[in-house]
């Protein structure tokens, strides 16, 4: 295509960012909520003036909040440590290994991603009840495996196969085994894989609200996003409070993405992505 | 998803595989095709199995066989097919609404700008941000007394006095446009790379021949990205006939039953009418007609 005049480049250019603009200002007016005094709120306008970190300050004051932070910070580490531990060899062997039934155990690891939690809601729920796992972490930590596991293996399935096969036949020639071709090899190269793979594991875990509300009712294993139904305070109700307690649930998962957006963009393509 | 199984030549080393080498591969993939099984697979097949039983926890502490009983049931249960309906409309809405903006912002974005790829990055923001934040963010953009854009609703008409969230008509129409809004990123990525792929000559030469820029996005553009659409069009439709958290948080499935489709269905028949048999069933159903949907959207797809 020929090169635009200059300076329809720059009307697109603006047009680009005020569209950007209005998609997002949703998003910012919620996080300025959370600095500004509760009466600019109602009556300060649309500008704010006057910022404050009260709102912040009352929330890590809020009974069950620093709990809640605590657990969401326990239930996304381990998932996303599980969930990294259990891909990587499932990857590794669905990449470069032949075995019988290797299109089968792809199709069942990554079938799982086309599952929204509610359709295994009810299910879930029963069996959780059943041994005897309700309102336990332990419970969360699994069932949030489900949530950033078929992603996982399918990004770092890509990444592997992107590894030269020389470098691990080298190795295995020179006397490594199998695994320690894998361990010695394969997984140096593609750390930075492994670490978008596990950030992702954590955020979706960090931000996710069914299956930690159906499973979850007492106030000691409590996640953040429950917590935050719980700002509503009837004696003194603060919407500053409750953008607070949202950004603080917010803010972590758009950092991280920002971060390691290049790796995860195409794993989002690539599988979908619950949301 | 069928693209899964992506061909990879095996490794044939020149060494003789042992038993502990044909071994090795399962040992591998076992921890995650366990959690596969523990979490998607079992309970697949226990919720059929619930779904023929029998159990209403007011009356029944443990599940009775009951046959067809819960089938029976929902054939007859208004109030569940005019939630099947809602979440249809609710669907289609979140589906158009995506590619309404989502389309557009891509075709938009396709340029080779430092502005463009900052913003393609940016855009994904409402998609990144979890539903319950966006949830509780919007009943408070929302609001009556203090919301901003309730505020701007007001000042165009759209809305009353009070919240667009207390009336029953416009709430639906609200949640689904934030549904759509939440959800269009991943539409715009996804057909951006699908833009992306397009050579550049085609464009060229459909100039040449005199095609207009709207004849050239109908004959070059839209075949081009029309699969991408159509794929991304059913994986965002499937999460959105599953939606829960948005319709909860903001309006508990209300005013009356204005915003309640099946997924607030299922959890108020397990948690508030206590019958987890019946909510069994209810899953058992959405997933037989998202199926059925599904295959039937797939054979739109193009074949080259």
């Amino acid at each position: 295509m020929k090169r635009l005049p200059f300076p329809r480049d720059v009307g697109l250019d603006l047009l680009t960012l005020g569209i950007l603009f209005i998609i997002l200002l949703p998003i910012l007016w919620v996080f300025l909520a959370s600095v500004r005094p509760d009466s600019d709120i109602a009556s300060g306008g649309w500008i704010p003036q006057r910022f404050t970190i009260r709102h912040y300050q009352e929330i890590i004051a809020f009974p069950g909040f620093l709990v809640a932070l605590k657990n969401s910070l326990i239930v996304g580490v381990t998932v996303a440590v599980i969930t990294t531990t259990m891909a990587v060899p499932a990857a590794y062997a669905l990449s470069r290994l032949s075995f019988r039934g290797r299109n089968l155990v792809a199709l069942i690891i990554l079938g799982t991603q086309m599952l929204p939690s509610v359709a295994v809601l009810v299910p879930l729920v029963v069996i959780v009840r059943q041994i005897g796992l309700s309102n336990t972490l332990v419970a969360l930590i699994f069932t949030h495996l489900s949530l950033g596991m078929p992603i996982a293996v399918w990004m770092l399935r890509g990444y592997i196969e992107r590894v030269p096969r020389e470098l691990e036949e080298a190795a295995l020639i020179d006397g490594c085994s199998r695994i320690g071709a894998m361990v010695r090899v394969v997984l140096p190269l593609i750390r930075p894989a492994i670490v978008a793979v596990g950030t992702f594991a954590f955020v979706l875990s960090w931000g996710e609200f069914i299956l930690a509300l159906a499973l979850i009712s007492k106030a000691d294993t409590k996640t953040l996003p429950l917590v935050l139904q719980g700002l509503f305070d009837p004696y003194s109700f603060s919407w500053g409070r409750v953008m607070a307690g949202g950004t603080t649930i917010a803010l972590p998962t758009i950092l991280l993405f920002l971060v390691f957006r290049k790796q995860l963009v195409g794993g989002l393509l690539a599988g979908g992505v619950k949301g | 998803m069928a693209t899964a199984i992506g061909p990879s030549v095996p490794a044939q080393g020149p060494v003789e595989r042992s038993t502990l080498d044909r071994m090795l591969p399962y040992g591998l993939v076992a921890p995650a095709v366990f959690v596969a099984f523990a979490i998607a697979v079992v309970p697949m097949g226990y919720v059929l199995w619930l779904s023929l039983q029998d159990w209403y926890l007011l009356r029944r502490p443990a599940p009775v066989w009951g046959g067809l009983i819960n089938y029976n049931q929902l054939f007859h249960d208004a109030s569940l097919w005019a939630a099947f309906g809602r979440t249809w409309i609710w669907t289609i809405g979140t589906v158009f609404v995506e590619l309404f903006l989502g389309v557009p912002i891509a075709l938009l974005f396709n340029r080779e700008s430092s502005v463009s790829r900052t913003a393609s990055a940016l855009i994904l923001l409402p998609w990144v941000t979890p539903f319950v934040v966006l949830g509780f963010g919007w009943r408070f953009l929302l609001d009556g007394d203090v919301g901003p854009i309730q505020g701007i609703l007001r000042m165009l008409g759209i809305s009353g006095t009070g919240s667009v969230l207390n009336d029953p008509v416009r709430a639906l129409i609200a949640i689904i446009i934030i549904s759509g809004w939440k959800g269009m990123p991943f539409m715009v990525i996804a057909v951006l790379a699908a833009l992306k792929s397009i050579p550049k000559d085609i464009y060229e030469a459909a100039e040449v021949d005199g095609a207009g820029a709207l004849r050239r996005f109908y004959h070059v553009t839209l075949p081009a990205i029309w699969n991408t659409l159509l794929t991304v069009g059913i994986v965002l439709g499937i999460l959105a006939f599953y939606s829960f958290d948005l319709p909860w948080i903001m309006t508990r499935g209300g005013p009356q039953t204005a915003t309640t489709i099946v997924g607030i269905t299922i959890y108020k028949a397990v948690f508030q009418e206590l019958r987890p048999a019946y909510a069994a069933a209810i899953s058992v159903v959405m997933l037989v007609l998202l199926f059925v949907a599904s295959i039937l959207a797939l054979r739109l797809r193009r074949k080259d």
